[in-house]
């Protein structure tokens, strides 16, 4: 956590030196072991797609291409769903972290009069769910959301796992925190977004890494609600639709050596498209991931807030 | 602030009482209550779909034309007369229950193990290189997992070549190994990401605490075991009550990508059952009747595991 | 300053009269909303195809494809009729738009008189394509098939479904015997891999493989059928030559047991590995496209890919030969159904794709006008056009063939030259023409490239001309005997199973946990654990056998008019 303990002046223990040594070693063993199936996809996404049929890749590609990248990237749909999926992660992020933080706090304070209630109706939506057909009537026939761009935003605006996690976060605070704001006359929306947000930034930045990877992997509310509309389609279901289509075009042709040679779409199988696919829709992820990071691996210094 | 309302509880009547609190505390509702009409209207609104866990969706033809006859319980008569039913509530039960023990426990020994760490820019790439495979699909995983555990594969060449085995072993065809691979696989891909949240818990341990300990010249264990863990308690029992009431689910794409008609019997969970025997003849009524079930077990799971927590005087979900 | 004003008027007048006077000549633009029940890459927007259906019918398309699970999304959006795609195909599962009251009667505009070609197309087998609807009892036909009406003499240049398959080298290495029982095929591969064990790299060969994963368990189990001399019927065996056609699953059959005695015997010797029985297609594909597989039990399509990845590499020898084989009397003495007599038959007559491709929905406001683009469609330039594609760009006319050069033909392959240059999202799914081209300049050329002499023989290599040659065959097909006439009923496995589906489910559950033991079983305890697979499955292909016997005798009833 902090270096504090290194300030402090006393004579090293065997465990000291022997423990970090060990614990270094543990953990490049777990990354190596962790890291292999990431390389393994890598490899497999820059492999020419027939020759990879016959599998045996491990940590390079042994035929390298470019096929699999290019027959996904070339269309131009791509870019288009592209925005539409980072265009609504980002709004859904914005509203679960908005919502969220504000119903946990609520819900943390011990003297609301409400909070049994909510919390239990809540907490209960976890377990209990109405089956697919009510959902999507609610979704179509009800509210007429589908064909929609707020059809990915309005059903998905909360989760009830995320407000617990900040919930607990924030009865883990110092109570003296509120307490001493709410003497100085603040009303609850003032000490929320003044003094407890600021110090929820660790597990807000954990709930929105949820939220935005949630959103950004979701293909089914397009599949069900979206699919008619082509400018409206995600990323993630367009993919979906490249991977099923490599899978079923795969076995249709009965094509020649000499076709096969000549053509580019047989060079791009479903194993293949499945890692490029991985490829292309995490590395949006790993890019934002660092930002995140930063506040849920260093967190805040508290006890500087407190001094 | 909660002596006070306690103080108004005892000065007025209950009722009365619990409008004036919350015209007190409208700020607080204003904060929560517009959530839960929305969670109302999404969560509780479709609810009217359990009825048809109650109906007759056998036949297609009649379905079609509107007609789905009430038959009382025969949904559920009909579940739990199959013995391969029971066969997947084991499974079920077995698998989450082994995810829950060694997805908890390993997430938390390598919060601990990084919280450990005092290089910044190793621990950050251990933490970014860990949590990556959770973003694999499913059937990725499970294909390289098919290749290493082959009769032909590395774990069966490293346990034949140091004696641990005299013939290769038949990981992937004989059932009883068929939960623990489950498992061995669940935490490969998710350990790092499930550790993300232990992490988050950790930095709102006081590092005063850290001090204090470090002046009475605690050990390394010492402190783990005193300030690290007790740090993340209430995390760990609140996701702990939260994944009890879980347990009924056991997942599906691993079980359906990971298993064959050797297993079958060891692999198939409750959501495969339904999907088989429900889903995908568009019987509506038993998928229903399974939900139903599968939602009751969970509450009661919930509520006992919410109980106990009380009893002992840690946090709870509710 | 009048005067401009009545100019402007006037020309206002005129301008506002146009449309009027086009909607006379031309129709008036319309865009159909289109659903197709399997997966699909949009069409680019300069589609030469889409383009001129627009210019003769006005009509542009929007197409949605299926992701995820098509039996769910139907299910969902048969919960609204008011709001259905115009052109709807349900892809494998379209009996539940049908049955959800999802799609029209297209009698109500397909008849002789109005739409001769669309009735020409369906009158051969209108039979098994109009049926009677349960509750009305009147004629209906909701879906026009998409495949399956050819035009002349049945087309069958290879084996594209079901047979035993066996590496062209094994063949060779043999010297080119004739193999037609199980015994000379497993004999063959026995000593193949004794004299040869691994391939050039050292990689050992791999006997006999067998799929068994989810739906594609038709490996495993429907050998038995095509053994017993008949093409695929599915899961169960059907007399044809008896008036009240018998009908049973033959898993449970005495006579199937001889089979998985063999296999068993197989397994002992090593020509079957246990891995076959937990391995997932694509690992199946991967041992395929290697080379290192000597033989199995599939269909063609089944692994296309795997065939592609060998063409690839020029690797001819280890693409596969289907081989039709039976049973030898002597195995099943005994065990046969009464009067059955063994004679080989894997090729079957074409079979219509029934209640496959568009129909079109309650929803739809313009029917009629579908129907007669359709019919328009049947004329041979526009089947040309789908078919073949523009002449002079994707093909040539020489001396009256049709031709395409090495090139275009692999043009028709690539999945983004099609996506330019072919309407496949809505031709495929539409009604079309196969078979011969019978009248006109252009007799005797085939409507698909595929089927076409000059493709076929003209783009084969050497090593298969010359493997044939050996043989003294001209095509693949002749390995085994020509197609027999298509059974009344059609092919058993068409018929939808939903009625009994959750009994059908226990039978596909129990081969799926019993039969791969029975294979690997101990040969001692091989009959112990035959009699308790047969045991366990017996309930369940009671209800199966006769459910599929009434279904039977109802397609029967319904080709012969009663």
């Amino acid at each position: 956590m902090t270096n504090s303990i290194e300030m402090n002046k006393r004579p090293r223990r065997r465990n000291d030196v022997v423990f970090p040594i060990v614990n270094t070693c543990i953990l490049i063993l777990l990354m190596f072991v962790t890291l292999y199936p990431v390389i393994n996809t890598l490899a497999y996404s820059f492999n020419d797609g027939t020759d990879a049929l016959k599998g045996g890749i491990s940590l390079w590609p042994r035929v390298f291409s470019l096929q699999s990248y290019r027959s996904i990237l070339q269309d131009p749909a791509v870019y288009q769903a592209a925005w539409i999926s980072a265009s609504k992660t980002v709004l859904i992020t914005l509203l679960n972290l908005f919502w969220t933080g504000m119903l946990a706090y609520a819900l943390a304070r011990r003297e609301y009069v409400l909070r049994k209630l909510i919390t239990t109706m809540l907490v209960l939506t976890m377990y209990i769910n109405a089956g697919l057909i009510p959902n999507y009537l609610l979704i179509t026939k009800t509210l007429h959301l589908s064909k929609s761009y707020w059809v990915y935003i309005i059903p998905t605006m909360f989760s009830c796992f995320n407000m617990i996690v900040i919930r607990t976060y924030i009865v883990g605070l110092p109570d003296a925190l509120v307490e001493s704001a709410r003497i100085d006359g603040a009303g609850d929306i003032r000490v929320y977004w003044q003094i407890i947000f600021p110090l929820c930034t660790p597990v807000l930045a954990t709930v929105a890494l949820f939220v935005a990877v949630g959103s950004w992997n979701s293909w089914f509310d397009t599949h069900l609600y979206c699919a008619s509309k082509k400018n409206l389609l995600t990323l993630q279901y367009l993919l979906k639709m490249k991977l099923a289509t490599t899978q079923a075009s795969a076995n249709a042709g009965k094509a020649t050596a000499e076709a096969l040679a000549n053509s580019n779409s047989t060079k791009t199988t479903p194993v293949t498209i499945r890692c490029a696919i991985t490829v292309i829709s995490t590395i949006p992820i790993l890019v934002v991931y660092p930002f995140l990071q930063k506040y849920f691996v260093t967190g805040m210094a508290l006890g500087s807030v407190k001094g | 602030m909660t002596e006070y309302t306690q103080g108004v509880k005892l000065r007025t009547g209950k009722r009365k009482g619990f409008f004036r609190q919350l015209a007190g505390q409208w700020q607080l509702a204003l904060m929560s209550v517009p959530m839960f009409l929305y969670v109302l209207l999404f969560n509780y609104v479709p609810m009217w779909g359990w009825i048809n866990a109650f109906k007759d969706y056998g036949n297609r033809k009649l379905v079609a034309r509107g007609i789905t006859p009430y038959n009382g319980l025969a949904n559920f008569k009909w579940l739990f007369s199959r013995p391969d039913f029971y066969q997947a509530i084991r499974n079920t039960l077995a698998m989450s229950v082994i995810n829950l023990v060694f997805g908890t426990v390993s997430a938390i020994l390598l919060a601990i193990l990084l919280n450990e760490v005092r290089n910044r820019g190793f621990k950050r790439t251990v933490q970014t290189v860990t949590y990556l495979p959770h973003f694999l699909s499913m059937v990725i995983v499970v294909a390289m997992a098919q290749n290493i555990f082959a009769t032909n594969g590395p774990i069966n060449a490293l346990l034949t070549g140091v004696g641990l085995a005299k013939t290769p072993i038949f990981w992937l065809g004989e059932g009883k190994y068929f939960w623990w691979l489950v498992g061995v696989i669940n935490v490969w891909k998710e350990v790092g990401w499930g550790t993300i949240i232990y992490i988050s818990a950790m930095t709102s341990i006081d590092p005063s605490l850290y001090e204090a300990a470090a002046i009475d010249g605690a050990g390394r264990f010492h402190r783990i075991m005193h300030v690290t863990l007790p740090g993340i308690r209430s995390t760990f029992i609140i996701l702990l009550i939260m994944n009890i009431g879980h347990l009924m689910e056991a997942g599906f794409e691993i079980q359906y990508l990971l298993g064959n008609g050797l297993v079958a019997s060891y692999s198939r969970t409750i959501d495969i059952f339904v999907l088989e025997y429900g889903i995908q003849q568009m019987d509506m009524g038993v998928a229903t009747a399974a939900g139903m079930f599968k939602s009751v077990v969970a509450i009661i799971l919930l509520v006992s595991a919410n109980f106990i927590a009380k009893r002992l005087g840690e946090d709870t979900l509710v | 300053m009048r005067k401009l004003l009545s100019i402007l008027l006037v020309l206002a007048m005129m301008l506002a009269l146009v449309p009027a006077a086009l909607a006379d000549g031309d129709l008036e633009p319309i865009t159909l909303t289109v659903f197709r029940g399997d997966p699909g890459d949009q069409p680019y927007p300069d589609n030469k195809i889409y383009k001129k259906i627009e210019e003769e019918f006005g009509v542009t398309f929007e197409f949605e494809f299926l992701a995820g699970d098509l039996d769910e999304k139907l299910t969902l959006m048969t919960q609204d009729l008011d709001d259905l795609p115009d052109l709807f195909d349900g892809g494998n599962s379209a009996e539940k738009l049908i049955d959800a009251g999802a799609l029209i009667n297209l009698l109500d505009y397909v008849n002789p008189e109005d739409t001769p070609n669309l009735w020409a197309h369906i009158e051969p087998q209108k039979n098994r394509i109009i049926t009677k609807d349960e509750v009305t009892g009147e004629d209906v036909m909701y879906i026009i098939p998409n495949y399956g009406l050819p035009e002349g003499p049945q087309i069958a240049l290879s084996v594209g479904g079901p047979a035993f398959f066996i590496q062209k080298q094994v063949l060779a290495w043999g010297g080119y015997p004739q193999i037609t029982t199980l015994d000379e095929y497993f004999d063959l591969i026995e000593k193949f891999l004794e004299a040869n064990p691994t391939n050039a790299d050292g990689t050992p060969y791999i006997g006999f493989d067998i799929l068994c994963e989810d739906w594609r368990r038709f490996c495993l189990i429907n050998p038995v059928q095509h053994l017993m001399g008949h093409p695929n019927d599915g899961e169960v065996l059907i007399d044809v030559n008896s008036d009240d056609y018998p009908t049973e699953t033959f898993i449970n059959r005495a006579y199937a047991k001889p089979y998985y005695k063999k296999l068993n015997e197989e397994f002992q010797k090593g020509i079957i590995s246990a891995d076959t029985f937990v391995m997932n297609y694509d690992q199946y594909i991967a041992q395929l496209s290697t080379g290192i597989v000597l033989g199995m039990f599939d269909q063609a399509w089944d692994f296309g890919n795997a065939t592609n990845a060998l063409l690839t590499d020029k690797k001819y020898e280890n693409t596969y030969v289907a081989l039709g084989l039976v049973y030898d009397e002597d195995d099943v003495a005994g065990l046969l159904p009464e009067g059955w007599t063994i004679e080989e038959h894997y090729l079957n007559g074409s079979l219509p794709n029934l209640d496959r491709g568009f129909g079109i929905s309650v929803s739809c406001e313009c029917p009629e006008r579908i129907i007669a683009m359709w019919e328009r469609m049947m004329d041979e330039d526009w089947q040309l056009l789908f078919n073949w594609g523009v002449e002079g760009e994707d093909y040539s006319i020489v001396d009256g063939r049709l031709i395409m050069t090495e090139e275009q033909y692999a043009n028709t392959q690539d999945i983004e030259w099609q996506r330019h240059n072919k309407a496949r999202a809505f031709f495929e799914s539409s009604p079309k023409r196969q078979g011969w081209i019978l009248e006109g300049d252009l007799a005797g050329n085939c409507w698909e490239p595929g089927n076409q002499n000059e493709i076929v023989f003209g783009l084969m290599n050497d090593y298969d001309k010359e493997f044939l040659a050996a043989y003294g065959y001209s095509k693949f097909a002749d390995f085994v005997n020509p197609p027999i006439e298509l059974a009344p009923y059609g092919e058993a496995w068409q018929i939808d199973k939903a009625p009994i589906e959750k009994d059908y489910n226990d039978f596909l559950n129990i081969q799926d946990s019993q039969l791969p033991g029975v294979i690997m079983a101990n040969p001692d305890d091989f009959d112990a654990k035959w009699d308790a697979f047969v045991e366990a499955i017996n309930p369940s292909c009671e209800v199966y056998s006769n459910f599929m016997h009434e279904e039977v005798l109802k397609l029967v009833d319904a080709y012969y008019g009663k």
